[in-house]
């Protein structure tokens, strides 16, 4: 019964936000990188319901809808962010952001 | 033995499609990649009986914000030419070092925890504990998210009221004369 293995999903998921968090290290395109922050929250996601099923209880299911709600005004704001720092600029690129630089 | 195999091509394609978000030259198809990844997440969500959050995956996740990163990539120009030459190019061997070493502890500690608790009965199956109470039904998810996590509820909107303030106020216009145009 692999269908019933929390090994298969908990596998699936660490490999899943680890590829997010590479993704976020190597990518410089501000945009991407935030695609990579929502493949993290998704693996996180993916181990509540796992841990949720394993132990017959709904509060996996309710962390995974708030983490999703708190993913989705994240994504708002950070987009808004990302508007108004590029807009202005000739590339999309996160090294162009170094107005703190000492 | 079809069911291995349809769980096999199931991760293949939620891995393979996190590896296209992560290594598409073009915006465009990162966000189309994204899309891929949610779907076959959303299955992965059917197969641990969690209806709802597959339903509100496939809502949210695909039908709004990757809209919404489309909207600002076409909104940003989606031609990736204008990102000049790494000027610091140990910094992705280094990062691919860091997210593989990161992989191979979360797999370790999630998996193999799991794997090797059992009493060294091998992996417990998913559903054995309190069967009969918990069907993942939308009814018991909706008892729990009512009941006892209202109060996180409530702030899940209060966090969506000033995502939407924040957006506003973070692209307002500047007029003429500083004086500031919403």
């Amino acid at each position: 019964m692999v269908i019933g293995n929390p090994a298969f999903y908990l596998g699936l998921s660490a490999m899943l936000f680890a590829i997010g968090a590479g993704g976020v290290l190597i990518r410089r395109n501000p945009l991407v990188m935030f695609m990579c922050i929502e493949l993290m929250l998704n693996g996180v996601n993916l181990a509540f319901l796992t841990f949720g099923k394993l132990w017959g209880s709904n509060d996996g299911q309710v962390f995974a809808f708030l983490v999703m709600t708190v993913a989705a005004a994240e994504a708002v704001v950070g987009l808004a962010i990302i508007i108004a720092l590029f807009r202005p600029r000739q590339r999309v690129d996160v090294d162009e952001v170094d107005e703190l630089k000492g | 033995m079809i069911e291995i195999g349809s769980l096999l091509i199931l991760g293949a394609l939620v891995l393979g499609s996190a590896l296209g978000v992560v290594v598409s030259a073009n915006n465009v198809y990162c966000a189309l990649f994204l899309i891929v990844n949610l779907f076959g997440l959303a299955i992965t969500f059917l197969l641990l009986n969690a209806v709802f959050i597959a339903a509100a995956q496939v809502l949210i996740y695909a039908g709004a914000v990757v809209v919404l990163f489309l909207f600002v990539i076409t909104l940003l120009s989606a031609d990736a030419d204008r990102i000049s030459t790494d000027p610091h190019p140990w910094q992705r061997n280094v990062g691919l070092l860091l997210a593989g070493s990161l992989g191979a502890v979360l797999a370790y500690l999630l998996a193999g925890s799991i794997f090797f608790s059992n009493d060294g009965k091998g992996s417990p199956n998913l559903g054995i504990a309190d069967a009969g109470k918990f069907d993942g039904s939308v009814e018991g998810f909706g008892r729990a998210i009512f009941g006892q996590f209202l109060f996180p509820f409530e702030l899940t909107a209060f966090i969506l009221l000033v995502g939407l303030i924040g957006a506003v106020v973070l692209n307002r216009q500047q007029g003429e004369e500083g004086n500031e145009r919403w």
